[in-house]
């Protein structure tokens, strides 16, 4: 399906849901998210993780909800398969969608200007740089004796000294390689929306409508 | 000048980087709210480990506001941190990317309301307010904080503000000082246009 137009469903259905309080509802994205995830050969290792870590802190806030609050039994129900819900449709769009094919398709289907495109992904195609770079400022403050903790200023500060530095070569970069900022550009790669990704998408927001009108929890 | 013109591709690459390096830190201390919720949750006040941390997260939106000093600069800083952090698998997905933008829209209001032209303590006040009421607005929809007996609700929100208050505000005062005293403020290193 197109990133574009997959984004945009999975955000509406994650927006609707916290809002709903129907627990068949939220089963039925989590399964659809699951039977997504696993036509699309996830490793067996990220789904466990997926299946287990959400619900213990799911379990967490639905037993503080029931024992300091007046949550009922069904409330307390919709927000634990509430957040099983968020983390499979997330996943279901994270886990088989990659940095630049979300790109590609908002710069050419979304309209968004390649400044924004184009600038953040330079930045995180620079991710394990900044890695590297938050790993070297603690050790270099380690080896004058100091432990730089998440509280310290000065581990920010270094970080946005970097950043400064980074943003302005990565720019200039840019630039010399050609690019002019709000100017129209052609594509190697052409993505467009088919008809197909349109109506699987109006059709399936439909359907899952007709759940909340069902007499089930 | 309309908004989207006074954003450069390089302010756009420095709130990037800076909302990556902040998702960078902050990902060291997500055992730290492993362990808090594990501590808290016999008791049944899980959620307070949210609230202790949750200054941390929010943190991005007031020191790219502070930094560029453009609109919606506060906004991006938190939504592209979150967008990044669902792109790289984190286990909250879709959750994630809306907790950003709501997050951004509670940081952004806070400079909004002084027409972008302050930039001194009360800011960062006041953006620590908005984030504070915004955000924990959400979360009485989305987490059922509804549900919880009045003086918790009030502990939690209390606490939220004081997270909010020390990393949005005194922290974020701290580094934009230095910055400030290292002269990349305002003084053309930092692009405001």
């Amino acid at each position: 399906m197109n990133p574009t137009v997959k984004l945009t469903l999975i955000m509406v259905l994650a927006l609707e849901i916290s809002f709903t309080q129907s627990i068949t509802m939220n089963v039925i994205l989590t399964l659809l998210g699951l039977i997504y995830l696993l036509i699309h050969r996830i490793r067996w290792q990220t789904l466990f993780y997926f299946l287990t870590i959400p619900g213990l802190f799911a379990a967490a806030l639905v037993w503080s909800l029931l024992y300091q609050g007046t949550a009922t039994n069904h409330f307390a129900g919709v927000i634990f398969s509430r957040m099983y819900a968020y983390v499979f449709l997330g996943g279901a769009f994270s886990l088989t969608t990659t940095p630049y094919q979300l790109a590609q398709s908002l710069e050419q289907n979304a309209h968004l200007p390649t400044k924004f495109v184009y600038g953040i992904l330079a930045a995180v195609n620079m991710l394990p740089r900044i890695r590297r770079e938050v790993a070297t400022i603690r050790s270099a403050a380690q080896m004058r004796g100091v432990t730089l903790h998440f509280w310290s200023p000065v581990l920010y500060f270094k970080a946005i000294l970097a950043a400064l530095k980074w943003s302005e070569n990565t720019a200039e970069a840019m630039t010399s390689h050609g690019y002019v900022e709000d100017t129209p550009r052609s594509h190697v790669i052409t993505i467009s929306i088919s008809r197909c990704d349109y109506v699987t998408a109006v059709s399936l927001f439909i359907l899952l409508q007709g759940i909340l009108f069902l007499p089930v929890p | 000048m309309s908004h989207s013109s006074s954003w450069h591709l390089r302010s756009i690459i420095l709130l990037a980087l800076i909302s990556l390096f902040f998702g960078v830190i902050f990902w060291v201390i997500s055992p730290l709210y492993d362990v808090l919720t594990a501590i808290l949750t016999p008791m049944g006040l899980a959620p307070f480990a949210n609230e202790i941390l949750i200054g941390v997260w929010c943190m991005a939106g007031p020191v790219a506001g502070y930094l560029l000093r453009i609109p919606v600069a506060a906004f991006l800083g938190e939504f592209i941190g979150a967008a990044v952090e669902m792109l790289l698998g984190s286990q909250w997905g879709a959750s994630d990317l809306i907790a950003g933008a709501i997050q951004g829209v509670g940081s952004e209001l806070g400079f909004t309301l002084t027409g972008y032209k302050r930039y001194n303590w009360g800011t960062l006040l006041l953006s620590a307010v908005t984030v504070t009421l915004v955000t924990f607005g959400w979360d009485m929809i989305k987490n059922g904080y509804g549900s919880y007996h009045l003086p918790l609700l009030l502990g939690l929100l209390a606490v939220r503000f004081l997270s909010n208050f020390f990393f949005g505000g005194v922290l974020t005062k701290a580094i934009v000082n230095l910055l400030d005293r290292a002269h990349v403020l305002g003084t053309g290193a930092t692009p405001q246009n």
